[in-house]
């Protein structure tokens, strides 16, 4: 019998199974954004309302568009009921629309599919990615700070800091206060993985749960801070991830390195006297580095901000703003600043993003490493006679 | 995806060794060279003994140096012409031997009999201590010997897969490098060259003093196996084809940016005057041990700048 979308009773689901179809489908989901706004109809000039926005049940988010919603009652949210809907697709993610022909109400938490965590897929740090949602993970909080910022006119508080567990690290950030505290393993369902400057980024909301975990295979916070570098090739594979730590030697600075001007209202390095957003500015004096960083298997830029560049060259921003007075051209400090470098053995643990030139470190710390010569060769000379074929 | 290119931990004699070219194809692709042991690299970073610099640039606007380092295995040409300034600049300031470090691009050239020429394109260099120098040998001795035990795995069990090969952290890159040089010289005898390693850890250890310093950089002369024989004054037919191929030097080397003379080039102008194949080798070949030519850069010849 062929399917008649008519008389056919919906199917209910949940929204991580919703895929374009013509067999009527129901499901209970939660309005998690939501704005109203008035579309001008092409043909007779007449407004028509729709609410549009995103849609939860905390096995996947979708956009939905309601053409004629209620006055009122409807808000952020809000648990509803719907019944029909059209369902379509965008750049291969379901979307659902609420038309004359879907019936939708408000509907109960009760309602709400029971997600017993065990159905939800648990997955590994390492392999989130944007636009991930509706799994679980485990992981062990190495660090959470409090800050404030603006969103739009609202100043909102958010708990920002780094999970980890055996595979990786990913960092987070929690719009609601779960009191979260440094050491603690916590199971986490029903966030989502956005991309934040260029990171992979874990974001915990309102619709989000978290329990703590009595035992759990996770590394302890001090091991993830103290943990050893890794191969830079493994980090280019990997993509670097919120705490990575790797050794290298310096083998070029990249442009602009040495004294940069920056925007005196959003620090953003000023090219001929133009800042990108502000317009025409004058610039202020900073010092940076942009490091290579080679370890023989890959390379990574280390950007080093002006305190690190600093102790690094063992020269201050005041310095080279004196040396400035005698040889204007900053191009020769920027070749003195390599020689200080080039070579050196450093350690630098930091945050690493990926993009299509490579991985770039944002550090938290840059150390030299020293090599101790009489037990490395000691070390390299029982390996070259056990090994002798 | 195009990463930047490690600087591959390499000894002078790895490099020397490396006559095998794999090249690039489309805008901007890197070429690497295949080395028997292990190595698959555009980009190194050396450590030993850098001569003094010898300018080998005739024009002022565009100089170019040259100077050799020399590490407890071999030594290697190290150049810097106008578009690496900073480099160049370093290079010239090196006046007396002494251990520096350099991160550069390899190059090779293929003389006409085949032999590979390898040199480093200094990118960036910088005179060391010496126990900076000690620490670069034990990352190149410690990155050497894992990359030749990768080699032997590969050769144990040909069958084993990049995965398993890589499960303690053997990058790919490394993996694929093995796979390429093993395919690149089935039979080299790669005995020699690990025992060559005993020196450099030695270095590493302090137990030998600073390496020698080479002598200074000699011309590159091509060598010839046996004396020129006795020949009979040139005919004049002979003493046509001099000229000719003196013309033609004159009119390459104009043309060119660094005012010498492609050799390569000298020789498809040369046939194409109809002095083709070897009769145009032999004539440049006399020219060259007379001293009428000289050939202090391998490729790029120039008249003679000796008084003869």
């Amino acid at each position: 019998m062929p399917a008649n979308s008519s008389t056919e009773a919906p199917r209910e689901v949940r929204l991580r199974d919703l895929k374009p179809s013509d067999s009527p489908v129901e499901f209970v989901a939660r309005i998690v954004t939501c704005q109203r706004r008035e579309v001008t109809r092409k043909s007779d000039g007449s407004r028509r309302p729709l609410l549009s926005g995103l849609l939860s049940d905390g096995t996947a988010t979708v956009r939905f568009s309601w053409w004629d919603p209620p006055r009122e009652g409807v808000e952020r949210g809000t648990v509803i009921r719907a019944v029909a809907p059209e369902v379509g697709e965008y750049r291969g993610r379901p979307e659902v629309s609420f038309t004359w022909r879907s019936r939708v109400g408000p509907a109960s938490e009760a309602e709400l599919p029971r997600l017993d965590p065990a159905e939800i897929p648990r997955r590994a740090l390492r392999d989130l990615r944007p636009p991930d949602e509706g799994f679980r993970v485990e992981g062990r909080v190495v660090r959470v700070a409090e800050r404030t910022v603006s969103v739009g006119e609202e100043r909102r508080v958010v708990f920002e800091g780094l999970l980890a567990d055996r595979t990786g690290t990913v960092s987070f950030s929690a719009w609601s206060d779960f009191r979260l505290a440094p050491g603690e393993a916590v199971e986490v369902v029903g966030g989502y993985v956005r991309s934040f400057r260029g990171a992979v980024q874990l974001v915990l909301d309102e619709r989000t749960s978290v329990r703590r975990l009595e035992r759990a295979d996770l590394p302890e916070a001090a091991e993830v801070l103290e943990a050893p570098p890794r191969s830079m090739a493994r980090v280019e594979e990997e993509g670097g991830g919120a705490s990575v730590s790797v050794e290298g030697r310096v083998v070029g600075l990249l442009p602009p390195s040495g004294l940069v001007y920056r925007c005196p209202q959003c620090r953003r390095s000023v090219q001929g006297g133009v800042c990108r957003v502000h317009g025409a500015v004058t610039g202020e004096l900073d010092l940076r580095a942009r490091i290579v960083l080679d370890d023989g298997t890959g390379a990574v830029t280390v950007n080093a901000g002006r305190a690190e560049t600093e102790r690094l060259w063992g020269t201050t921003l005041d310095a080279c703003r004196a040396r400035l007075r005698d040889q204007p051209d900053v191009s020769v400090l920027e070749g003195e600043l390599l020689d200080a470098l080039l070579g050196r053995r450093l350690r630098v643990r930091g945050a690493g993003s990926k993009d299509d030139f490579g991985v770039t470190i944002t550090p938290d710390r840059i150390d030299s490493a020293e090599v101790d010569l009489e037990s490395t060769a000691e070390e390299l000379s029982v390996r070259f006679g056990s090994t002798r074929r | 995806m195009s990463f930047r290119e490690p600087a591959w931990r390499v000894t002078a004699w790895e490099l020397e060794a490396s006559t095998e070219e794999e090249r690039g194809s489309g805008e901007r692709a890197a070429s690497y060279l295949v080395s028997p042991f292990g190595g698959r690299f555009n980009r190194v970073l050396v450590a030993g003994t850098l001569s003094p610099a010898e300018a080998v640039g005739r024009e002022e606007t565009q100089p170019f140096w040259r100077a050799r380092l020399t590490d407890p295995t071999g030594s290697v040409v190290v150049t810097a012409g106008s578009f690496q300034p900073r480099a160049m600049a370093q290079l010239r300031a090196v006046t007396d031997a002494r251990p520096a470090l350099v991160v550069g691009k390899v190059h090779l050239y293929r003389g006409r009999d085949g032999t590979g020429y390898v040199s480093l394109r200094a990118e960036a260099l910088r005179s060391v201590s010496e126990s900076e120098e000690r620490a670069v040998l034990a990352e190149v001795a410690r990155q050497t010997l894992d990359r030749l035990d990768l080699l032997g795995r590969l050769v144990a069990e040909p069958e084993v897969s990049v995965e398993a090969l890589g499960a303690d952290g053997t990058p790919t890159l490394w993996i694929r490098a093995a796979q390429e040089s093993l395919r690149r010289y089935p039979s080299a005898d790669r005995g020699p060259f690990r025992a060559s390693l005993a020196a450099v850890i030695r270095r590493v250890g302090g137990t030998t003093s600073v390496v020698p310093p080479p002598p200074p950089a000699p011309t590159v002369r091509v060598r010839h196996a046996a004396p020129p024989p006795a020949r009979a004054p040139p005919s004049a037919a002979e003493r046509a084809e001099e000229a000719l191929v003196l013309d033609l030097l004159d009119q390459v080397a104009d043309a060119s940016l660094d005012s010498y003379a492609d050799r390569r080039e000298l020789l498809a102008r040369v046939s194409s005057q109809g002095l083709v194949g070897t009769r145009a080798e032999e004539v440049l070949t006399r020219l060259e041990e007379e001293g009428v030519v000289e050939e202090p850069i391998v490729g790029k010849l120039r008249l003679s700048q000796r008084p003869s």
